[in-house]
């Protein structure tokens, strides 16, 4: 029995009536992807997926295998309306579910790995009061689409860190829709590099009261590297709160790309979400797009955004020169300092620590 | 140590300083004082080497050598220190991190070597319990949340860490109390010595009630208009500025 038949049939109808996204579809309008590929196109591949040391206490399975457990029949494309996870649940038959179940608290850390070109599909499932840390992995290749949807049960916790590495040719995109029951967590961070582009697209459903969201990430490009974070959140019943902080440092000729769009549903009261997206841009080439978008259907929210484009302050840099720190560390420094609180919600202190280094390295060549 | 000669200082096209010579010598303490918009604060940053003010005539020697030459992380490493009016706020900087980067980088610059985490830290502690600097200060983010207070005994705390043979103290008394005023002149008197010299730039005479100048200059439209011993700087305090400036209009 293959999966998700008439799943799979919509979806390739979507796609086939949509096609590869240009600058003139809204959601796409700083990341051109038809560009990017060429006339290489999106293809047909399926990419690969690894799991390095599958913890103890985690389930997984084969999407391409025959006979599918029950669990990921009930959570296997539980559809959207996007486009390109949409072709990659047309075009791709291979993939990676991965389960854990009910009140089970992981300690280990779940790497999972993409590599390759072409689509390619994964499912994680967070049965209730299950927790679990994510380290996603993001291997280079010319083009890879990965479509992924986490289920995450009554009060299970997930944190999820995912890197994007620096590549001139790369094109990566990924759409990753998470639906939280009540009471669910899911904390994760993005760092990203940069590529020719790169896109993390997510959407978030908060369906169940008291169930949160906790999104951070960091950009540093140079180069004429791009990177894009894309968020849809939704607060689809009361008492539901998230929270967003994106910081990026965008130099050369980079593009750094955040939107992200909160709709607050209808009845949907209490729900509290804030967002901040904040970017320093080092030279005269160098662009930052922006958009904080809010959609509000319901009463009594309390909702924040913003969003700031700016040069490094020229009070700080002359404050840390002034007590002896040569120029570019010093902008170093301060470059540090200004992505360090987007940082800082990465809540294994290993991540962290390793985000942070890639940071200093990343930056050392910029400043 | 410190010669400047007829300097001409402006900020985009307007002239600020309009001729300002100045002269002082090793384990002097010399004050300028003078009213707001008279260029007090751009001299400071002159000295210290701040971008967009250019030097459109005149001349800084420091030790014999054009300070302008120089760019300002390598005036701090040859002794030049500005306790600065608005010490900035760094968050995602940590105080002790902040003062160990620049205690190692001026190492750094004149050839000496970096001083470890711990050794830094036992240098920091014994500075900082003169100027009731606590630890707890040290692991807070660079000035974050600091009030007006700890942020000047920050300022001189740091001059006492890095041992500047020149000191410009730029406004170090605004906005602090008489106690704070007090904690952080005590400071300053602590690290006078024969080769050390000082610049204590201010607006009132009150601060040279704790820091006993050498000499005052009195620097009003870009130029020295007064020049006297400490009683000039009470002399000021009675009559005001606008009797000095005066008699040089």
């Amino acid at each position: 029995m293959t999966l998700a038949v008439a799943r799979r049939a919509e979806a390739t109808a979507l796609f086939a009536a949509q096609g590869v996204p240009t600058r003139r579809v809204e959601d796409w309008k700083y990341s051109d992807l038809k560009s990017a590929l060429g006339e290489a196109g999106i293809g047909a591949q399926v990419a690969q997926w690894h799991v390095t040391d599958l913890p103890a206490g985690v389930e997984q399975f084969d999407l391409s295998q025959a006979n599918p457990p029950g669990w990921v029949i009930d959570n296997f494309a539980r559809g959207t309306g996007n486009v390109m996870s949409a072709a990659s649940l047309a075009l791709s038959v291979g993939g990676v579910a991965l389960r854990v179940p009910k009140g089970a608290a992981i300690a280990d850390l779940l790497k999972l790995d993409f590599t390759g070109p072409g689509h390619v599909r994964a499912l994680l499932v967070l049965e209730a009061g299950a927790s679990l840390t994510l380290v996603e992995g993001v291997g280079l290749s010319e083009f890879r689409n990965v479509g992924f949807e986490i289920a995450l049960g009554e009060g299970a916790a997930l944190d999820h860190v995912r890197v994007s590495p620096a590549d001139a040719d790369a094109v990566l995109v990924e759409e990753a829709h998470v639906r939280l029951a009540a009471g669910a967590q899911y904390r994760a961070h993005f760092a990203s590099f940069g590529s020719r582009l790169s896109r993390m697209e997510l959407e978030i459903a908060l369906e169940g009261a008291k169930a949160q969201a906790h999104l951070s990430g960091v950009s540093v490009l140079d180069g004429k590297r791009h990177s894009d974070v894309t968020t849809r959140m939704i607060h689809a019943v009361e008492d539901t709160l998230s929270t967003q902080l994106f910081k990026h440092v965008a130099g050369g000729n980079a593009k750094a790309v955040y939107q992200g769009k909160v709709t607050v549903a209808k009845g949907a009261n209490g729900s509290d979400s804030n967002q901040s997206a904040k970017a320093l841009l080092l030279g005269e080439a160098a662009e930052a797009d922006l958009k904080p978008e809010l959609e509000i259907f319901a009463d009594d929210v309390k909702c924040a955004h913003g969003a700031a484009v700016g040069d490094l302050d020229a009070d700080s840099l002359f404050y840390l020169r002034a007590r002896g720190i040569p120029e570019a560390e010093a902008r170093g420094l301060l470059l540090h300092a200004f992505l360090e609180d987007a940082v800082a919600q990465i809540a294994n202190m290993d991540q962290r620590e390793l985000v942070r280094t890639e940071l200093l390295t990343a930056l050392k060549v910029i400043a | 140590m410190l010669e400047i000669k007829n300097l001409h200082v402006s900020v985009g096209d307007k002239p600020i300083l309009k001729g300002l010579t100045l002269s002082i010598q090793p384990g002097q303490v010399h004050a300028i004082m003078g009213p707001n918009g008279s260029g007090k604060s751009t001299l400071s940053y002159v000295l210290a080497g701040r971008a967009g003010y250019d030097i459109t005539e005149g001349s800084i020697t420091y030790n014999g050598e054009d300070l302008t030459a120089l760019p300002p992380e390598e005036r701090a490493a040859k002794g030049v220190f500005l306790a600065m009016q608005y010490p900035v706020e760094i968050p995602g900087v940590t105080t002790m991190t902040f003062l160990k980067t620049a205690l190692n980088s001026q190492r750094r610059t004149r050839g000496e070597s970096d001083l470890d985490a711990i050794g830094v830290l036992k240098l920091v502690r014994a500075k900082a319990k003169t100027l009731n600097v606590s630890e707890e200060m040290l692991k807070r983010a660079l000035n974050v949340g600091f009030s007006g207070g700890e942020k000047k005994r920050l300022e001189i705390l740091q001059m006492a860490l890095f041992e500047p043979r020149l000191a410009i103290l730029d406004e170090t008394d605004s906005g602090l109390d008489i106690d704070a005023l007090k904690l952080v002149a005590e400071g300053v008197n602590l690290l006078r010595s024969p080769e050390r010299a000082m610049l204590v730039i201010t607006h009132y005479q009150r601060l040279l009630d704790y820091i006993v100048p050498d000499r005052i200059h009195v620097l009003a439209k870009g130029r020295i208009v007064a020049e006297g011993g400490k009683e000039l700087a009470l002399e000021l305090e009675a009559k005001g500025y606008e009797h000095i400036l005066k008699d040089v209009a």
